[in-house]
C-alpha cells in the first residue's frame, strides 16, 4: 500500500478568486490599470487614486487622498457636481457619466481635457463607495474637430443623420442649400428635407440603407428632389457615406443641386428637338426641291415647247401672209422661249448641286484643277489665257462638284477678261482644318457694291451683248462651296481684276 | 427608202401624249416628213393598255407597229405602261419609243430597265424635232424588222 505523502506544515494553495479578492491584489490591479481610476466615498472624498490618476491630472497621490472630488472638475461645473453626485447616490448603477454631455476634467495646472467617465458603485462592509474610471478623449475629440472642420469646408452640402434619422450634422453649403440655419436643422428627423411626396416612404428606405449600408449614390437611375425651407422643391443628386464611431452608426450625405445642369440638359433637348425639326423640315424642302426640278424639267418644257413649236409651224405655212415683221416677231417668240429653256436648265443644275450630291471623300485638288482647266481649254486658247497654279491641298468633298466650281471661277476669269490676255493665278492658304483656296485674275474686276450679290441666282451686272450668259455660275459656286460647309467671296485684285477665294475643309488623309 | 415606205403603206403608230399640243406637234412632224403613217393616240397610260388589248380584235383599234410613249402621263404613267408590257405576255410585241421632255438620266436609265427600244428628247426647236422625227420613222419602218401582226390561229 502505498500511500500519497503529505507535505509536513503545507496546507493547500488558495483559489484563484481568493487571490483576487484579497486586499493587496485588487489594489495592485487598480493601480497599474492603465485608465485613471479613482474611489469615492459618500462624501465626495477621494479614497483612492491609481497611478494613472497621479499621471492624467498632474497630482501627487497625497494631494488627492482625502480632498473632494470636485478640485478635478472644472470651476464653470464644479457648482453642479455635487448634487449628479447625490442623484448618483440615490440609484447607483454601472454607467457612464453624463450621457450625451460633453465631460471636462480639470488638472492641477489649470487645464481642462475633454473625458469619459464610468461609474460603478462597490458596495463593502463599510458602505457604498464609487469607483469612477476616467479616459480622456482629447484625441478622438481632435479628430472628430478636423472631421467637422473637412464636412464644414466642403464645397457641396453635407448632411450627417443618426441611426433614427435624426439630422447630426450639416455644413454652411447645406444651410445655404436648404434655407434653415443649422440649429434648426439639428436633431430634426432627416424627413425635414424630403418633398410630401417621398416623405412618408422615406423612412423605410433610410432603414434599409441602414441595414445594408455601402458607400454609393442614392436613388440610382431615379430623379431625386429635396425641400426647402421655403417649399421649393431642388433637384439633386446624393452619395450616402455609412460611418461607424463608438457612438454608433452614422450616415454622411452630399448633396448637389443639379439645378443648373437640369436646366442645361433640358436646354440641350429642346434644342435637338429643335434641331432635328429643322432638319425634317431641310429633308423636305430637299425632296420639294427635287419634285422641283423634276417639274420644272418636264411639265414647264411641255407647254414652252407648245409655243415655240406652233409659232415656227406659223411662220412655215402662213410666213407669206405675216410678211416681215410677222416673221420678226415669230422670231422673238422662239428666242424667248429658247432663252426661257436655257433658264430652266440653270435653275435645274443649280437644284442639283444638293440632290445629286454625294458623299464627300478626300479629293486632291490639283487635280480637280486639271481637270477644269481641260474642260475649259478651248477658251484658255482662244483668248490666250495663262493659268499659274500654286501648291494645292486635298481637302474633303464632292468631286465632280469642285470640278464644277473650279470650272465656273477659272471660266468666269477667262471670260470677264479686260484688253490684255487674261492671267489666273490659282493659289492656297491652309491651317489644320481649313484650306482657303484663291482664284486671281487681271480681268474687268467687280465693283466693290456689287462683290455680295454677285452670288446671286440670275444676277447679272452685264448686257447679254457685252457678256452673254444667264448668272448661273457664281449661284453654282456658292451652292457648291455652302453645301461644302464654306463660304466663298470676292476680293479686288491689286492692279486691277478680281480675287475669288473660298474655303473648304482640309483632309488629313491625302495630305503630304 | 421610197421602196420601204411602199412596203409599210398600213404604218400604224399608237402615241400615248396627254399634251394636245404635243399630239399636234408630233403629227406634224410626221406629216412634215411625209411618212404615210396612221397615228392613233390615247392621253394616258391606262388607255394606251386598253387599246393594246384590243388590237386585232376591234375595228377602232388595229395592233400598232409602234408606241411612242411619253413618261409623266395622268391615271397611269409611262414608266408602268413599260412595266405592264413587260410582264403581261398576252400583249403585243411591239417596241415602244419613249418620248419625253425629260432629260434627266433617271427617267432615261429607268426606261430602259423597264425594256423601252428606245428613249428620244424632245428638243424645243422644231427644225430638229423634224430631223428626230424622220430619223425615227426610217429607222422603225425601213431599217428595221417588225413583228407581224397577230392574225386568226393556223
Amino acid at each position: 500500500m502505498a500511500s500519497v505523502p503529505e507535505l509536513p506544515g503545507s496546507s493547500p494553495p488558495p483559489l484563484e478568486s481568493e487571490v483576487v479578492r484579497s486586499r493587496d491584489v485588487l489594489y495592485a490591479i487598480v493601480e497599474s490599470a492603465p485608465i485613471a481610476m479613482i474611489m469615492v466615498d459618500r462624501g465626495g472624498r477621494i479614497i483612492l487614486a491609481n497611478a494613472e490618476t497621479e499621471s492624467l491630472f498632474g497630482y501627487q497621490r497625497g494631494e488627492l487622498l482625502g480632498a473632494a472630488v470636485e478640485v478635478l472638475v472644472p470651476q464653470r461645473l464644479r457648482g453642479l457636481h455635487p448634487a449628479f453626485r447625490v442623484g448618483y447616490g440615490v440609484t447607483p448603477e454601472a454607467r457612464t457619466m453624463g450621457a450625451g454631455r460633453d465631460l471636462f476634467a480639470l488638472r492641477k495646472d489649470g487645464s481642462e481635457f475633454p473625458v469619459e467617465i464610468g461609474l460603478n458603485p462597490i458596495t463593502t462592509p463599510d458602505g457604498v463607495f464609487v469607483l469612477s474610471a476616467i479616459v480622456n478623449i482629447s484625441n478622438r475629440k481632435r479628430l472628430e474637430a478636423r472631421v467637422r472642420l473637412v464636412v464644414e469646408s466642403a464645397p457641396l452640402a453635407m448632411v450627417m443623420i443618426n441611426r433614427r434619422g435624426q439630422i447630426e450634422l450639416v455644413n454652411a453649403q447645406a444651410e445655404q442649400l436648404f434655407g434653415y440655419p443649422r440649429a434648426e436643422l439639428k436633431g430634426k428627423p432627416i424627413e425635414v428635407l424630403v418633398p410630401d411626396r417621398f416623405r412618408g416612404h422615406h423612412p423605410n428606405v433610410r432603414e434599409e440603407y441602414f441595414d445594408r449600408p455601402t458607400s454609393r449614390r442614392m436613388g440610382a437611375g431615379r430623379d431625386l428632389f429635396a425641400v426647402r425651407k421655403d417649399g421649393v422643391e431642388v433637384p439633386v443628386e446624393i452619395g450616402l457615406n455609412p460611418i461607424d464611431t463608438e457612438d454608433g452608426q452614422f450616415v454622411l450625405s452630399a448633396i448637389v443641386d443639379i439645378t443648373e445642369r437640369k436646366k442645361l440638359e433640358e436646354a440641350q433637348v429642346a434644342l435637338n428637338a429643335e434641331l432635328s425639326r429643322s432638319n425634317e423640315a431641310l429633308e423636305r424642302s430637299n425632296v420639294e426641291l427635287r419634285q422641283f426640278a423634276y417639274i420644272a424639267s418636264h411639265d414647264l418644257q411641255t407647254p414652252l415647247r407648245g409655243i415655240a413649236g406652233c409659232s415656227q409651224i406659223l411662220q412655215r405655212k402662213f410666213g407669206s401672209q405675216l410678211g416681215q415683221d410677222g416673221a420678226e416677231l415669230i422670231k422673238r417668240i422662239v428666242e424667248g422661249t429658247t432663252r426661257l429653256q436655257s433658264l430652266i436648265d440653270d435653275l435645274l443644275t443649280c437644284s442639283r448641286v444638293e440632290s445629286r450630291a454625294r458623299p464627300f471623300e478626300p479629293v486632291d485638288m490639283r487635280a480637280v484643277v486639271d481637270d477644269a482647266l481641260r474642260l475649259l481649254e478651248s477658251s484658255v486658247q482662244d483668248t490666250r489665257a495663262s493659268v499659274m497654279v500654286g501648291a494645292l491641298p486635298w481637302v474633303l468633298g464632292d468631286r465632280a462638284q469642285l470640278v464644277q466650281l473650279m470650272q465656273n471661277l477659272v471660266g468666269n476669269a477667262i471670260k470677264y477678261h479686260g484688253k490684255a490676255p487674261p492671267q489666273i493665278r490659282i493659289n492656297s492658304a491652309c491651317n489644320a482644318n481649313e484650306c482657303t483656296i484663291s482664284v486671281a485674275d487681271n480681268g474687268i474686276g467687280i465693283e466693290p457694291r456689287h462683290r455680295e450679290n454677285v452670288f446671286e441666282i440670275f444676277r447679272r451686272l452685264h448686257t447679254q451683248e457685252a457678256y452673254p450668259g444667264n448668272g448661273i455660275g457664281l449661284a453654282i459656286c456658292r451652292r457648291v462651296v455652302n453645301r461644302h460647309g464654306g463660304q466663298i467671296w470676292v476680293e479686288g485684285n491689286e492692279g486691277g481684276g478680281s480675287v475669288f477665294l473660298f474655303t473648304a475643309r482640309a483632309s488629313a488623309e491625302g495630305a503630304t | 427608202m421610197n421602196d420601204a415606205r411602199t412596203a409599210k403603206q398600213d404604218a400604224v403608230i399608237l402615241l400615248v401624249e396627254d399634251d394636245d399640243t404635243d399630239a399636234f406637234l408630233t403629227r406634224e412632224a410626221f406629216d412634215r416628213c411625209g411618212a404615210q403613217v396612221s397615228i392613233h393616240r390615247v392621253d394616258n397610260g391606262e388607255k394606251c393598255i386598253a387599246f393594246l388589248r384590243r388590237a386585232g380584235h376591234a375595228d377602232d383599234a388595229p395592233t400598232p407597229d409602234l408606241v411612242l410613249l411619253d413618261l409623266n402621263l395622268p391615271v397611269m404613267d409611262g414608266r408602268e405602261v413599260l412595266r405592264t408590257l413587260d410582264a403581261d405576255r398576252a400583249l403585243p410585241p411591239v417596241p415602244v419609243v419613249v418620248l419625253s421632255t425629260s432629260r434627266i438620266p433617271a427617267d432615261i436609265s429607268t426606261a430602259y430597265l423597264l425594256g423601252c427600244s428606245s428613249y428620244v428628247a424632245k428638243p424645243l426647236d422644231i427644225d430638229e424635232f423634224d430631223s428626230i422625227v424622220r430619223d425615227l420613222w426610217t429607222y422603225w419602218f425601213s431599217t428595221v424588222l417588225l413583228p407581224a401582226a397577230p392574225g386568226p390561229a393556223p
